[in-house]
């Protein structure tokens, strides 16, 4: 699906280096689910970012055979501005999407009502979120990336949430970036453990958790 | 390569509308605003300088002349300083990974290049309606020199958010360099007729350059000593190149 070749990240700002991967090499499979766990500040963010190709990496090369998504959040990308209506558009307009499809979809998915015709500014975080990942599965992709999405919202919003990417899931496929066992323990069937000491791949889901684990411990 | 045309096309114009709907607000006057904002900065200065008597210092009408020098140098001003603020204005968009920061710096120009060119015609439509001016007398030099200005800008205003982006201070120095413009870049009067010492410093002013190449193509009669054509082109040329190497070096360091 998506091929990492010796892929080199480092961060430094105000003189403090840090180095995240360093001729990394690995290959997301295609027809799995993938999950990356880790301690915070490893970069599993940073890992999805590139994946998504929204971060460049320092060295190295990646190579997408599928139509990724952008990183899912419940913020980010939105024009304060905007009418959330406005913000719709433009997201399907650059996919190439039926738009009035999309704003359909939207509609039904985030019960924003009239709100969508008022400025993004005017939102709380939970009709953002609505908004958000409302979009995100409008848009069609065959593998979507998602970064700790399932923990917001209230229980209707999540079971909505839930069903939604259940739906996804019968012909498309995520990498998905958490900390809950159990979330990943219900998308993903493999995962990519990173922390400190280095990175593995377990290619049953009981293996990662039970690194994952022992690593926290 | 059909289909990454596509793409950009389709990524070009959605945020060529949204940067319309960004820029010029949400009211339906928002738009006319944008053109009649500059066309009554020139009528104020026509009347201020015709009701202090003075004489246009070339042709027979003070709006044309200062139009051709006003409309050329806020266009240059405008453009520079929209880009300039392109890379923060638009960091949330690169959540997008089909949108890449040139996408954003070419949506500005494509945007302010149009809202320009509508300003110059309406105005110099209602100048000629009026009789306060001719037809331009060789409108493909006109032409060549609203290009011309439009890489200018381009070039300057992309090597500016590049320099900003990694020294902010950068804004302030710039605000200064550029506050001299209105003067130094014969708006107000006809630099070929200044002294030769004058001009040897001046010349090297680019924006000097797109009045005068401006200015000959619109009067029949406008003979300019400063022109240098190449110049601009290639000052042009170098600054849109080094902006977007600049660009590209430094993107990672942007994130």
């Amino acid at each position: 699906m998506v091929e990492l070749i010796d892929i080199s990240k480092t961060y430094s700002l105000r003189g403090i280096r840090k180095v995240i991967f360093s001729g990394f090499n690995f290959r997301f499979q295609a027809g799995r689910n993938i999950a990356i766990m880790g301690p915070n500040g490893v970069g599993k963010s940073t890992l999805l970012r590139m994946v998504a190709g929204t971060e460049p990496p320092d060295a190295g090369r990646i190579v997408r055979h599928a139509r990724v998504s952008w990183p899912l959040g419940f913020a980010g990308g939105f024009n304060g501005s905007m009418t959330g209506l406005e913000n719709v558009r433009f997201v399907s307009r650059i996919y190439g999407q039926d738009t009035e499809r999309v704003i359909e979809y939207v509609e039904a998915f985030s019960e924003l009502g009239k709100s969508m015709r008022l400025p993004i500014k005017t939102y709380s975080s939970g009709m953002k979120a609505r908004l958000a990942f409302g979009l995100s599965m409008a848009v069609d992709f065959d593998c979507y990336l998602i970064d700790e999405i399932t923990a917001v919202g209230d229980a209707n919003f999540r079971r909505k949430s839930k069903e939604a990417l259940e739906q996804k899931l019968d012909h498309a496929r995520i990498i998905m970036v958490s900390h809950s066992m159990e979330t990943i323990k219900s998308y993903c069937d493999c995962g990519l453990l990173l922390s400190p000491g280095g990175l593995s791949y377990h290619d049953d889901i009981e293996s990662l958790l039970s690194a994952y684990k022992a690593g926290c411990a | 390569m059909k289909q990454l045309l596509a793409l950009q096309a389709r990524v070009l114009g959605a945020l060529v509308l949204r940067e319309t709907r960004a820029t010029f607000g949400t009211s339906r006057l928002g738009y006319l605003w944008a053109i009649l904002t500059p066309a009554a900065g020139v009528a104020l200065l026509v009347w201020v300088f015709g009701a202090a008597g003075r004489q246009p210092p070339f042709g027979s009408s003070l709006a044309l002349f200062f139009a051709t020098g006003l409309l050329t140098l806020e266009f240059f001003r405008k453009l520079s300083s929209s880009l300039m603020s392109t890379f923060d204005a638009n960091k949330a968009l690169l959540t997008y990974p089909v949108i890449k920061e040139t996408d954003t710096l070419a949506a500005r120009l494509i945007l302010i290049s149009t809202t320009y060119l509508l300003i110059m015609v309406v105005f110099y439509s209602t100048l000629i309606a009026f009789g306060l001016a001719d037809f331009p007398h060789r409108p493909g030099q006109a032409l060549a020199a609203f290009l011309a200005t439009a890489l200018i800008g381009f070039g300057f205003g992309t090597m500016n958010a590049v320099i900003i982006s990694m020294w902010d201070s950068w804004r302030f120095v710039e605000q200064i360099l550029t506050r001299p413009l209105l003067v130094i870049s014969g708006v107000f009067y006809i630099p070929s007729r200044l002294p030769s010492e004058a001009i040897n410093v001046l010349k090297w002013n680019p924006v000097l350059h797109l009045v005068e190449w401006f200015r000959v193509g619109y009067y029949p009669n406008y003979d300019s000593f400063v022109l240098d054509r190449s110049f601009v082109l290639g000052l042009g040329l170098a600054l849109v190149l080094l902006g977007l190497a600049g660009e590209r070096l430094y993107r990672k360091k942007r994130v």
